[in-house]
């Protein structure tokens, strides 16, 4: 994969995830803040941090990303959330609009 | 309660992620008990996905009142209507909510006076809806007093009294009171004059009398009034006012008075009895009236409405106005978007006159009148209608020429000319099968409704070319077993509507609900099936639509349990159980019966 084809999404904690940009775009507020004009850092390093977003959460958010765009393709799972997770992933969804 | 929460996912909850994450939370006990310890988390959720949540749990039957706890800093604002296990308990922790604005409790039955000593203090408390809470009295209004940020009141149908109503005069930021069914006199509504932000009124079938009615002036920013089923007869002006209902009240003057006149948008005058009807429309500001409903008011002239030019909804059901009055609703036509005329003399001569005059017009009920065919062919020249009522009236859907059987014109086609129909109503007719032909033509229709006897397995094929076919209700049809066979329903269509086709028998209705999952199918054998499957609980039919799914799934789990772990119970004597427990015992657990030695 080529390196303009993936962004870096950061964890509160500051672990780095490389995740396939069309994945990431599921996310309205992701989407907006790389495409969007005015040449904002995001836009030009492709690297998004999430001060409020931990590590556990961010990679449920990443696995949510790609198993989204699986089943816009037809292939029908289900989505596994632990009950655990459930309060911080709604929150953090609600902030990505996704 | 479904519509409750369809409303949530489609108002606010766009995000799918935020919705799997509330079914992940709301999926049994054990997952709530998993995360109402992350209290913290609690304590940071945003308002509108705390209030989702909760409304999902009411839903799944998961919320109880200790639980509602954790989210004393996340709500603010809560619809528990019609919730029969809401009870002081609940309210003692809704009491400690912090940021609360919004509570609904109406109907909920347990509620009585003490429960709200609760919410006494509350701070930020606006809108307090406890209608029809009928342990609630004057006591309950007392503890209500502390809370003076209150606006918004709904106390109908409470056991409240002249005593509890006017204590209320003390909270004056209330702009909304809805104090109907309750039995107030004029003195009570006099002691709330200092109430002058009030909005909204409704003082529906209070004791209020004219002299009452005198008071009203003294509120200076009443938009929206209700007097229905009181004994006032004159209004007096009281300028401000856009919506005012006096059904059932028998009328002798509306707004007549000094200074500016009221613009009126919206009367209802339900079953009101006039003195004289002309008269009591001459004094307000009709210019901007749109919505006027006169239904059961025994009128038989209303030759008082060509001054009504920008009426868009006109109810006139159930009076007893004919054809030479419809000559005045055609006067102010221009405008008019729905037109009931139900249950009047207006036939399909009164039809003609409309014709050319409603160019607008997007609703006709014609019920129970005598119209016929001919006001068919008139309701085609009509062309922005979109829905047509016409049930319990003489269509036949054929037009005899001459008198003789051989020229027979198909009524029906006419509505092929109304390219917006969406909506069509011939229920109770005594339309035939030949008729049926001109309706499967029109293309654009997604809610039909057929009740006659004399419709068979020919109509049903016919229909089922109708494309966009939403909801079908083909009551009391003569329709076979092979029909329902071969019946391949439109893509779109939800509702199957059978009820009373008595030749249908139980397997063939079965194997075509089997056949169409997505489908809702109504008929009496069809719902004593999905009763029966519900107690068994484990069902491997697919049975009725998405909807009535969900409103299963909402309560029926649990309870079809508790329904068989009863059953067991009472279906042995406490002799047979135990003779049941050694025989258990003898039977070798791992060994086939006809194997075993014996």
């Amino acid at each position: 994969m080529k390196k303009e084809d993936t962004v870096k999404l950061i964890s509160a904690e500051g672990f780095e995830f490389v995740i396939d940009k069309n994945a990431a775009m599921v996310s309205q507020t992701i989407r907006n803040m790389l495409t969007s004009p005015g040449g904002f850092a995001e836009t030009e390093h492709r690297e998004v941090t999430f001060p409020e977003i931990s590590t556990t959460i961010l990679e449920k958010i990443c696995q949510y990303f790609h198993w989204s765009i699986q089943y816009a393709s037809g292939k029908e799972t289900e989505f596994y959330i632990e009950p655990e997770l459930t309060l911080e992933l709604m929150m953090a969804a609600n902030y990505l609009h996704t | 309660m479904a519509d409750r929460s369809l409303l949530m996912e489609g108002g606010e909850l766009q995000s799918p992620l935020v919705r799997l994450c509330i079914e992940a939370a709301t999926q049994s006990g054990d997952a709530v008990e998993t995360w109402r310890r992350q209290r913290r988390t609690l304590e940071r959720l945003p308002s509108q996905l705390a209030q989702a949540l909760i409304h999902r749990l009411l839903c799944r039957r998961l919320l109880y009142p200790s639980l509602l706890e954790v989210f004393k800093y996340s709500i603010e604002k809560i619809d528990l209507s019609g919730e029969s296990s809401v009870d002081a308990e609940w309210m003692a922790y809704l009491g400690a909510f912090h940021y609360l604005y919004s509570l609904n409790v109406s109907d909920c039955h347990r509620i009585n006076s003490s429960a709200l000593w609760a919410l006494s203090g509350m701070r930020y408390l606006k809108e307090v809806d406890l209608s029809r809470c009928s342990k609630v009295d004057d006591a309950g209004i007392k503890h209500l007093l502390s809370i003076q940020t209150i606006e918004i009141l709904l106390i109908s149908e409470t056991s409240v009294t002249t005593n509890g109503v006017t204590l209320l005069s003390s909270l004056k930021r209330l702009s909304k009171l809805d104090l109907g069914g309750l039995f107030i006199t004029d003195t009570t509504l006099a002691s709330l004059q200092v109430l002058t932000s009030l909005q909204h009124l409704d003082l529906w079938g209070s004791d209020i009398s004219n002299d009452g009615a005198s008071i009203l002036v003294k509120f200076p920013n009443l938009t929206f009034l209700n007097l229905a089923w009181t004994k006032v007869t004159v209004l007096p002006n009281v300028s401000s006012i856009a919506c005012l209902n006096m059904s059932n009240c028998t009328i002798h003057s509306i707004l007549k008075g000094e200074g500016n006149k009221a613009q009126i948008s919206k009367l209802i005058l339900a079953g009101a009895l006039f003195k004289d009807i002309t008269k009591a429309f001459s004094y307000f500001d009709s210019s901007s009236l749109s919505f006027l409903d006169l239904s059961n008011s025994s009128l038989r002239d209303v030759s008082f409405l060509p001054i009504l030019h920008a009426l868009e909804h006109l109810e006139l059901s159930g009076n007893l106005v004919g054809d030479d009055s419809v000559k005045f609703i055609a006067s102010v036509g221009a405008n008019l978007k729905t037109l009931n005329l139900s249950n009047t003399r207006v036939s399909s001569d009164g039809v003609a006159v409309l014709v050319g005059h409603v160019l607008k017009l997007e609703t006709i009920s014609l019920d129970s009148t005598p119209t016929d065919d001919f006001a068919i062919s008139y309701i085609g020249m009509i062309p922005s209608l979109k829905a047509v009522s016409m049930k319990g009236t003489n269509v036949r859907g054929l037009i005899q020429q001459n008198g003789g059987d051989a020229e027979c014109v198909l009524s029906l086609t006419a509505l092929e000319n109304l390219k917006q129909l969406e909506k069509l109503n011939l229920e109770e007719t005594p339309l035939k099968d030949e008729a049926i032909v001109a309706i499967s033509n029109m293309k654009q229709l997604t809610h039909l409704s057929l009740r006659s006897s004399f419709l068979t397995d020919a109509s049903l094929h016919h229909l089922s070319s109708i494309p966009n076919l939403i909801n079908l209700s083909m009551r009391d049809a003569i329709l076979t077993n092979a029909g329902l066979d071969s019946f391949n329903p439109p893509p779109s269509l939800q509702v199957l509507d059978l009820t009373r086709c008595w030749l249908l028998t139980k397997d063939a209705l079965l194997s075509f609900v089997q056949r169409h999952s997505g489908l809702e199918v109504r008929h009496e054998l069809v719902t004593a099936v999905l009763f029966d499957n519900e107690d068994k609980c484990c069902s491997p039919l697919q049975t009725s639509s998405r909807t009535s799914q969900q409103r299963r799934f909402s309560s029926s789990p649990l309870k079809s349990e508790i329904a068989t772990i009863i059953d067991q119970r009472l279906k042995y004597s406490r002799a047979e159980l135990l003779s049941m427990q050694f025989s258990s015992m003898s039977v070798d657990p791992s060994g086939d019966p006809a194997t075993s030695p014996k």
